[in-house]
């Protein structure tokens, strides 16, 4: 017990401001909580930033960060037979071993975290969209109310890192695509309000326009019309009207756009600067060029980035078909950037207070869709005898075993997590993790309270569902 | 430190006359302490008898003041560091008081006046602290300008300090929001393994004599001492103990465990029938104030019940607004559109007393115009989108055509109410919902969104507590909750507490069965018929009071409830919610004539009030004061910046799927309600509408900015429309008045030219007018309603 407080004061504090804020629905912090000075519950943490690297469309545990058997293409062999497409090659860590394809991140595991079972949720059918909503969120749709991204979540708590860079940077994803609107509906802050909301640079090479004076506008020209605008507003007869939240806070707004617009940082957000020799190595397409974006802007400050190799209904990662083919060339569009990018930082001190996550919303596997125990509707036509190497794949949705890499902000190096079955199914046998739990270890690790959630519609709503993700310590250092 | 709780009256009235006792030794002492050295000073022995009479009655009243000291701090519940520092420095300072008596008495006098000295220090210490219990901690650092205050409690960063009083008990109020919390940690903590679905060790918490029931060991709950207490000694013990709770999951944290042991430490109060007291319930029933009397200038009884309500706050009437504001907010809030500069100079030269209702009226008729701007409040409402998710699956149904029309007809609001409720193929859409593919949360199915969204929109009410496990936020059950779906359902549905199937079958019933019950055999169709005759009946107050209050939220900026779902909440004025609700019944529940009412009242024709901080809007202690000032929304900047300037949208972006096909000749230009969602407008707050969205924010924000700074939406659009005044108006002082006209509804002040002039050069050019306008359409004055 700290201190006594006097009546009067606990009334102030509890009725008038409690009961309000109950009322209003206004987001509001842990209602059983004491005076807290900062943001409540708040700690140092051991990360300011998060990468969220991320890749859409479901991407197999066995061809990628956790390869079983190798059995190689022959025309009429049984499905059943193949566990991995590729052969195994050695990473850093004793006795771990990578995909092929996927040497150069091998090469820098000791500096980070591979947790070979993580398990999605079992929503019935398996929908990519609906699993991404989930993995984003950390809440299965649909929701009463609008759940906010993990990144909103972020931006709400500890606002940006640099005020001029926007708390919640999207990187590669289009919403023209199909199914956009699926992905619209969690690409958002939700109830907490537009302002926590993504930044979007769909495309990484167009990332300055985003952030520099509209096209065709000198920074000269800009200036005088910043000029002008502020100028009409105090020599005009506006003031009479006095001050308002509105008032203030579009004149606060434009000057932080102003400010953002005209930065030095602006220009992290500027490929064209980078040298050519590191440009080459991320530049394997818009998601190598994101994680450029993403090292350039974490450099100068950002809060939370998400790089996608983008989710289009049957491509990338999300191969129905030709998957052993396929996944060669989503081998070769990460493994190069997402190496530099742990490279690049680690070397600048950046990564020891960055952390970077690769995650997909669910695995495959090319005979069981959903879990063993707990098969759903098949949505891939995929025979059990391969007459031909389109077939030559992991095909199905699988989400009894994934892998996810973390690097950096006080997550451990050099460790592996939790262990997947040999033989099919290649299930999490050890550890499993779930999402609630890869999202409270995020946020403790950001120093972000277990129980920080807000008022909505009169309800609590939670970081994660009714608070009970557990961060799982293990994975830090 | 125990709790008496019938203590014998005399102790506790001694035990209060502490904090009166210990000002005596308080200053006797340090007076003495005054005179003594001032004696000393002054080498003067003249005050040594008064000085000496000091220290007797102060040491004797140090005495006293210490002993109902003690009885106090054993009669009330203190307890804390503060009491024990206060109880151990109060002792020292008696003791250092009676030695300086017998010092004195010795004629010691060193020893003497070293101790006095230590006294009035100790005196000093424990007065501090003293005054600590009563004022609180930050009493005095608080007025300083240098102390950054931890923060002031507000909607952003409430506190909640049950946990940390314990010196005066509870008010009734106090003790139900200290049950709720109890209940509301017990629920999201406990009910997993300990309510109706499961009951682990025999033990439920999710009703009041069985928590002090207890389990199969006996009562969990020792009232007065938490200490004895059982539930508090699991939920304490360390994670990994065999009997630690809750086994499985989270653990309670410090706080919940903190506010658990100060709730059973106050004798675990749990007032009778908690559980249907707490919450305010609004009358269902509707109820027609009479209209007060008043000055004969307020003729419109709005004003009537104002102005009672100006006299209880002691508010006098202000001016009413002038013609050129009053315009733009009609035209606003009536078509969402600005008003053209001729409108506003014919209006302003209109010399009939009755101009302003004639303009409302006029305005109220440009049905097609009406009906594109409510669209966008209707769409919010009924979540109804023209693009989002369900689509490409067949699981979600627009209706925007129905709404269209229902708009544009002026549907009486009971028909547009039950077409909604026992839809057509035209109307299905809200009550469908959105179906995802896949397994999904049994509170989420179509029939308990139907439930859900139904009680949010039409009658202010939460049901979502209520249809994962019994509410704790008001008397609505989960039953409650499934029965009410149910009607919606075509196949009985099983109730599942927090997704867990029970085993139950829902009932059949309406959330206020004094509406009238519905036959649970009869086929869905028929049910939803006879739900929409019930809610729609003059009866239902209820109904018709939400709707009265959202057009006047719309209209004012703020709800005479808020928040808008929440029509439990106490409204400023009871009388005038009641008045608008039956009047609008009275008039053929005519949307039209309510927006008319409100309009050409001169309540609304206050000046506009700006409001520090957003989260003052819903505060419960709100004060009406005139319209909340409120910033356009989406739609409107669109509209008004391409009315005004340039169209922001080319007629490819009307969603011709979903309107209706005449929409194109009932159009002065393509709206911005007629477009799908894109980032311009969801910058700008057009939500996206997988859920019900019944108010938008009108705080700006960094994204927003940079929207509209760089956005090449904007931008390109400005300049396409440059391209054109510039071949329009070859001057700039043509050019600035036309434009100020048109976006601000005014003429430029000669300041105004000026910087416009020096901007742009006689000759305007492309970019000039393209930053100019930029500039005033940003300008708060285009941005807000005045």
């Amino acid at each position: 017990m700290k201190t006594t407080w006097n009546r009067r004061e606990f009334l102030q504090r509890t009725s008038a401001a409690t009961l309000a804020a109950l009322a209003a629905g206004a987001p509001m912090t842990s209602l059983v909580s004491g005076c807290r000075s900062k943001k409540p519950g708040q700690t140092d943490g051991s990360a300011d930033t998060v990468i969220l690297l991320w890749m859409a469309g479901g991407m197999a545990h066995t061809e990628t960060f956790d390869p079983k058997r190798y059995t190689p293409f022959e025309k009429g062999m049984e499905g059943n037979r193949v566990l991995s497409t590729f052969k195994s090659v050695p990473t850093v860590l004793d006795g771990i071993h990578f995909s092929e394809g996927l040497e150069s991140i091998g090469k820098v595991m000791d500096k980070g975290t591979l947790i070979r079972s993580y398990v999605a949720a079992d929503l019935g059918h398996i929908l990519h969209s609906r699993h991404q909503y989930h993995w984003h969120t950390c809440y299965e749709p649909p929701q009463t109310v609008a759940a906010p991204h993990i990144g909103a979540w972020i931006a709400k708590e500890l606002g940006p890192k640099n005020p001029v860079i926007p708390a919640f940077i999207d990187i590669g994803q289009r919403f023209t695509v199909g199914e956009g609107e699926e992905l619209k509906a969690f690409h958002t802050a939700g109830f907490l309000g537009n302002e926590f909301g993504p930044f979007f640079i769909p495309d990484p090479t167009q990332g300055l326009e985003s952030v520099r004076p509209p096209v065709g506008m000198d920074a000269k020209r800009f200036e005088r019309r910043n000029q002008l605008y502020n100028e009409l507003i105090s020599k005009g007869p506006f003031g009479e009207f006095g001050s308002d939240y509105q008032k203030e806070s579009l004149k606060r707004s434009m000057e932080q756009a102003y400010m953002l617009l005209n930065s030095p940082e602006a220009k992290a957000f500027d490929l064209s600067t980078e040298p050519k020799e590191t440009f080459d190595i991320y530049n394997t397409g818009r998601f190598g060029l994101g994680c450029l974006l993403a090292r350039r802007l974490t450099e100068q400050g950002a809060r939370f980035i998400s790089v996608t190799t983008e989710y289009e209904p049957f491509m990338g990662w999300d191969t129905h078909e030709n998957g052993h083919t396929r996944l060669e060339g989503m081998k070769k569009m990460i493994d190069g950037p997402v190496a530099q990018l742990i490279k690049d930082l680690d070397k600048t001190g950046h990564l020891d207070r960055t952390l970077i996550i690769l995650a997909s919303e669910f695995s495959r596997d090319m005979m069981v869709e959903g879990r063993p125990d707990a098969k759903v509707l098949e949505q891939v036509r995929q025979p059990d005898i391969l007459s031909d190497l389109k077939f030559y794949g992991m095909h199905r949705h699988f989400t009894d075993g994934c892998s996810i890499l973390m690097f950096g902000g006080g997550i451990k190096r050099g460790f592996v997590y939790g262990k997947t079955a040999d033989e099919r199914p290649c299930k999490t046998i050890e550890k499993p993790i779930k999402i609630e739990g890869i999202h409270q270890t995020i946020y403790h690790a950001l120093g972000i309270a277990g129980d920080t959630h807000y008022e909505i519609e009169e309800r609590p709503f939670y970081t994660t569902p009714d608070g009970k993700g557990q961060a799982v310590m293990e994975l830090l250092a | 430190m125990t709790v008496l709780t019938e203590s014998f009256w005399l102790w506790q009235f001694l035990g209060r006359l502490h904090p009166l006792i210990v000002h005596f030794p308080v200053s006797l002492l340090v007076v003495a302490l005054v005179l003594e050295l001032f004696g000393r000073i002054r080498k003067s022995a003249d005050l040594k008898a008064g000085i000496s009479a000091l220290v007797w009655i102060g040491a004797i009243s140090s005495v006293v003041a210490a002993a109902l000291g003690l009885v106090l701090i054993n009669q009330e519940e203190y307890g804390g560091e503060t009491v024990s520092v206060h109880q151990w420095t109060g002792l020292a300072t008696m003791a250092l008081a009676i030695a300086t008596v017998l010092a004195l008495r010795a004629n010691r006098l060193p020893l003497y006046r070293s101790l006095l000295f230590l006294t009035v220090g100790g005196v000093t210490v424990a007065g501090h602290y003293g005054a600590l219990l009563t004022h609180g901690d930050d009493y005095l650092t608080s007025v300083l300008p240098f102390d950054k205050a931890p923060e002031t409690p507000g909607p952003e960063n409430p506190t909640f300090a049950f946990v940390n009083v314990s010196n005066q008990p509870l008010a009734p109020q106090q003790i139900e929001e200290l049950t709720l919390q109890v209940r509301s940690i017990m629920a999201h903590n406990c009910y997993n393994c300990h309510s109706a679905s499961k009951t682990k060790g025999e033990l439920r918490l999710d009703k009041k004599e069985l928590i002090f029931k207890g389990g199969k060991h006996g009562p969990i709950i020792v009232a007065g001492n938490p200490d004895k207490s059982e539930l508090i000694r699991r939920i304490t013990l360390p994670a990994g103990h065999k009997e630690a709770m809750p086994t499985k999951g989270k653990r309670l944290n410090e706080k919940e465990i903190e506010l658990l042991t100060f709730w059973i430490k106050q004798g675990a109060p749990w007032p009778a029938g908690a559980e249907k007291s707490v919450y305010r319930v609004a009358a269902l029933e509707p109820r027609t104030p009479q209209i007060p009397a008043g000055p004969a200038h307020l003729t419109n009884p709005v004003d009537r019940f104002v102005n009672v309500y100006f006299q209880q706050q002691k508010q006098s009437w202000k001016s009413p607004v002038d013609d050129r504001i009053y315009i733009r907010r009609v035209y606003l809030d009536v078509i969402g559109l600005l008003p053209s500069p001729e409108e506003v100079q014919a209006f302003v030269a209109d010399n009939r007393p009755d101009k302003r209702e004639v303009l409302v009226q006029s305005l109220l008729n440009r049905d097609e115009d009406y009906a594109q701007h409510w669209l966008t409040f209707w769409n919010d409402a009924l979540r109804n989108d023209y693009s989002g998710t369900g689509y490409i699956t067949g699981g979600r149904f627009d209706i925007t055509k129905w709404l269209y029309n229902a708009l544009k007809t002026n549907k009486p609001y009971n028909l547009f109410v039950k077409e909604l409720i026992s839809p057509n193929k035209e109307s299905e859409g809200f009550v469908k919902g959105i179906k995802w593919r896949g397994t999904i949360n049994a509170s989420q199915r179509t029939e308990m969104q139907a439930a859900q969204n139904v009680a949010q929109v039409f009658l202010g009410l939460n049901l979502k507590c209520a249809s994962c496990h019994d509410s704790f936020i008001s008397d609505w059950k989960l039953a409650d909750a499934y029965a009410f779906a149910n009607i919606f359902a075509d196949s009985t549905l099983e109730i599942h507490r927090c997704d867990k199937p029970t085993g139950k079958m829902a009932d059949t019933k309406i959330l206020f069965s004094q509406l009238g019950s519905i036959s649970g055999k009869a086929p869905t169709e028929e049910r939803l018929r006879q739900l929409a005759d019930f809610l729609t009946q003059p009866k239902d107050g209820r109904l018709y009071r939400t709707l009265a209050n959202r057009v006047w939220a719309q209209l004012m900026g703020r709800g005479i409830v808020e928040p808008v779902d929440a029509m439990d909440n106490v409204p400023w004025s009871q009388d005038l919610l009641d008045y608008l609700a039956s009047d609008f019944t009275a008039n053929g529940y005519d949307i039209k004539k309510l927006v008319y009412n409100i309009l050409t009242s001169k309540t609304y024709q206050l000046p506009s009030v700006g409001i520090r901080d957003a989260g003052l809007i819903t505060a419960q202690d709100f004060v009406f004061q005139g319209m909340v000032r409120r910033r356009l929304t989406a739609e409107q900047f669109a509209d008004a910046v391409s009315k005004a300037f340039n169209p922001l949208y080319a007629d490819s972006a009307l969603v011709m799927k979903r309107l209706p096909e005449e929409i194109k000749k009932e159009i002065p230009f393509p709206r911005a309600a007629l477009v799908k969602n894109d980032p311009f407008l969801t910058a700008l707050g057009r939500p996206n509408r997988e859920t019900v969205s019944t108010g938008r924010a009108s705080q700006a924000n960094l994204l927003q900015a940079l929207e509209l700074t760089n956005g090449t939406k904007f931008n390109e659009s400005l300049k396409r429309g440059a391209e054109m005044w510039r071949q329009k108006y070859p001057s700039t002082d043509l050019l600035v008045r036309e434009l100020y006209r048109k976006a601000l509804n005014r003429d430029p002040q000669p300041k105004e030219l000026a910087l416009a002039e020096q901007a742009l050069g006689k000759k305007p050019t492309v970019a000039g007018i393209q930053d100019l306008v930029w500039a005033i359409t940003l300008h708060p004055e285009f941005q807000l309603i005045l």
